[in-house]
């Protein structure tokens, strides 16, 4: 029986994957990129929860058996930082793209490229 | 430092000091100089050669062990690269124009010595690609696209040539020439009595038909002849007889080690045609094709340098059929036509590169009534055109007698015919020559032409001289090459051919033919009447005829010919290639429109099939 925690990442990632190959406003290939993006973050996550374990904050009561996986959560935290530069500089070329072309289709950029 | 390095590296270096002075005189010198050193190194040879049989010298570079071996046959052609390389590098002192030239020029020379003389696959390969290397640098210089078409078929019969060495080493464990025929005849052997062998059939046919395109390609093979009339025009005509003359005995060399290596096995695999190999056969038959391809189109040329480009490669089609047969006879034919045709043919290219040196112009259009103006070169000339049409006082009748005996001896009715009807379109395109350019009336803007400059005219009189010394006294090479096969294949003394079923006496027909001349002379200077006619009179048959059919010796003189064979024209192999090529850009075209069409969701969408793929593979 497949996590609903997996699931549930795997979907997003393909609800991501479908925006970008099918949908034609660039603003909306962005937004699945992000939700593509969310879905890859919490996947990560979800792969390294140990069930019943607390976080991976060492304190008092809590030993390095008592905590979930910290790794996964590392790199989460650089994807997140990641996600976030990528997003807004494909959102400043979106929008250098409406200024030249006057369009965010991506069939009619191609066109109008020539 | 043993001599072999000596002949093999001397040019290099030679060329290599000259290229970096650049100064005028002394760069010629030194040319010379690295051209002449290998030659008297390898006279000096001589003696010890024909005592030991061989002189072997191994050298090791870097982890590898290079062998290298003077044997009877790398010798002769070591001498052909040496005479002709001289007289070409002769010739080069006048028409040469900077030090890159002498580099490249020189470049070539060592590596045609280093195939010669190297005694295992890996060598001979370093240096087939030296030389291949040098002489596309000397196209490159004078026209960028001869020297594209010539690269690239090179690099095809290289690779060729790098696989099959490539299968051989993975069996047999060696490169060495010795360890290679061992492995091959013990596999022949071992076939005969039925056992398993080294070699499968499919893999010993794939070997035969990788070296045939590697030495194919070099020495100008129909259907792979296209590259050889346009690199031999574009480039320094003194080179050329260099080109023509040397570089394309190393196909020829490359043919007879097929025989060396693996014909035991070649023989025993696929039999025989009546007594010819048949692997020999296809050889042979793909040499008469080039005889008659080449011989046809050198007649249609209107260019003195292509209609040369042209018969070399006919005749080179002489010296595949001799090999092809593949009997003694026939072989020993072949290597003496190879060293007959670098001599006539080297004579013919230095002999082009005094025309155009003196005139500036290439087309026979232009030319006409030169042999009042060049006596020293219309002498050599004659010289040459005796030799390549193969009348008797010249080293070409000799070497063409020895192929056609070779062929009707064994019954090969369609070869012989290929043969001869490739002797008569040397007539045919060898008048054309004769006429055009020596005689009939000189364009006024030739009247101040001077005669050749002493270094040409002494690089031709070298070839000119053994021309008629070889055909004179043909069994000096004929004695020679019996050493090769260490037996008597060709009877008779130095002055008489004797192949028990026919013989041929040079010196005899030579003391009849100055009689005749003689008479001949006599008889001219009792009062033999002369009458000027105009050249416009040829065969016009009193009817007047139009401008753009009237056809003179130096303008489209086979016009009839070309329009009797313009079906048979229309098939060319160099339309071939290049719709080959065409098709293949076409292709990568179509590829760039419609799969990198530069929309960015095709690429996700080509990411996310291939990692489904993936996925579903269990990566």
């Amino acid at each position: 029986m497949i996590s609903v925690y997996y699931f549930g990442a795997i979907a997003l990632i393909l609800i991501g994957l479908y925006a970008i190959l099918v949908k034609k406003n660039l603003l909306k290939i962005l937004i699945g990129l992000s939700i593509m993006e969310t879905g890859v973050n919490l996947l990560l996550i979800s792969i390294g929860y140990v069930s019943g374990k607390s976080a991976p904050i060492l304190s008092e009561g809590i030993g390095p058996s008592q905590a979930v996986d910290p790794i996964p959560q590392a790199l989460v935290l650089t994807a997140i930082v990641i996600g976030v530069a990528t997003t807004a500089m494909a959102l400043s070329v979106a929008i250098l793209i409406y200024e030249k072309y006057g369009t965010l289709n991506v069939e009619e950029i191609r066109r109008l490229r020539g | 430092m043993n001599e072999l390095i000596i002949i093999i590296f001397a040019p290099l270096i030679a060329g290599v000091i000259a290229w970096a002075l650049d100064i005028k005189g002394i760069r010629e010198l030194l040319g010379v100089a690295g051209a002449a050193l290998p030659l008297a190194y390898l006279i000096k040879l001589y003696p010890t050669v024909d005592a030991e049989g061989m002189i072997q010298y191994t050298l090791n570079f870097a982890g590898f062990t290079l062998e290298f071996t003077l044997t009877h046959m790398s010798w002769i052609f070591a001498m052909i690269a040496g005479v002709v390389g001289l007289a070409a590098v002769l010739g080069m002192v006048s028409t040469s124009k900077n030090g890159y030239e002498w580099l490249f020029a020189l470049m070539s020379l060592t590596g045609v010595y280093g195939i010669f003389i190297a005694y295992d696959l890996l060598g001979f390969f370093i240096f087939w690609e030296i030389m291949t290397f040098g002489s596309f640098m000397m196209v490159l210089k004078y026209n960028r696209e001869a020297s594209l078409k010539y690269f690239v078929l090179s690099v095809i019969g290289a690779y060729a040539m790098l696989i099959a060495i490539g299968i051989i080493y993975a069996k047999v464990g060696s490169f060495s020439f010795i360890e290679v025929y061992r492995a091959f005849s013990q596999d022949a052997a071992l076939a005969a009595v039925g056992s398993s062998t080294l070699f499968s059939r499919g893999e010993i046919a794939l070997i035969f038909g990788l070296f045939l395109v590697a030495f194919g390609v070099k020495a100008g093979m129909f259907p792979l002849h296209v590259w050889a009339p346009d690199a031999y025009s574009e480039t320094n005509q003194s080179y050329t007889a260099m080109f023509s003359g040397v570089l394309s005995k190393t196909g020829v060399y490359g043919f007879i080690l097929i025989y060396m290596l693996i014909g035991y096995r070649l023989l025993y695999e696929f039999g025989t045609i009546r007594t010819v190999p048949k692997f020999g056969y296809i050889i042979a038959f793909l040499g008469g094709l080039t005889i008659i391809v080449g011989g046809i189109l050198a007649a249609l040329q209107e260019d003195i340098r292509k209609l040369f480009a042209y018969s070399s490669i006919s005749q080179l089609g002489y010296i595949l059929v001799g090999i092809g047969v593949g009997t003694a006879l026939s072989i020993e034919a072949a290597i003496y036509h190879a060293i007959s045709h670098a001599l006539f043919k080297g004579l013919f290219f230095l002999i082009v590169a005094t025309i155009i040196y003196r005139t500036g112009k290439t087309e026979f259009k232009d030319m006409g009534g030169l042999a009042e103006k060049m006596p020293v070169t219309f002498a050599m000339a004659f010289v040459a055109i005796l030799s390549l049409a193969g009348i008797p006082p010249m080293v070409g009748f000799a070497s063409k007698w020895l192929i056609f005996e070779s062929v009707i001896s064994q019954n090969m009715p369609i070869l012989g015919g290929m043969v001869f009807f490739g002797s008569a379109v040397g007539f045919v395109y060898l008048i054309r020559f004769t006429y055009a350019v020596w005689f009939g009336q000189r364009p006024t803007d030739l009247d101040d032409t001077k005669d050749a400059p002493l270094p040409l005219a002494i690089g031709m009189g070298i070839l000119a001289v053994l021309n008629v010394v070889f055909g004179v006294a043909p069994g000096l090479v004929a004695q020679e090459l019996n050493k090769i096969f260490g037996r008597e294949v060709i009877g008779g003394t130095i002055w008489e051919l004797n192949l028990g079923f026919g013989k041929y006496n040079g010196l005899l027909l030579t003391v009849w033919f100055v009689v005749g001349m003689l008479i001949a002379a006599i008889v001219y200077f009792m009062g033999a009447g002369v009458r000027k006619v105009p050249v416009t009179d040829t065969y016009q048959s009193g009817n007047p005829v139009t401008m753009e059919y009237n056809l003179t010796i130096r303008r489209n003189f086979f016009l009839p010919l070309k329009e009797a064979l313009s079906f048979w024209l229309r098939m060319s192999f160099d339309r071939f290639y290049k719709d080959v090529g065409k098709t293949v850009e076409d292709f990568a075209e179509t590829m760039r429109n419609y799969v990198y069409n530069g929309n960015v969701q095709s690429y996700a969408w080509y990411l996310a099939i291939v990692l489904l793929i993936l996925a579903m593979w269990g990566v």
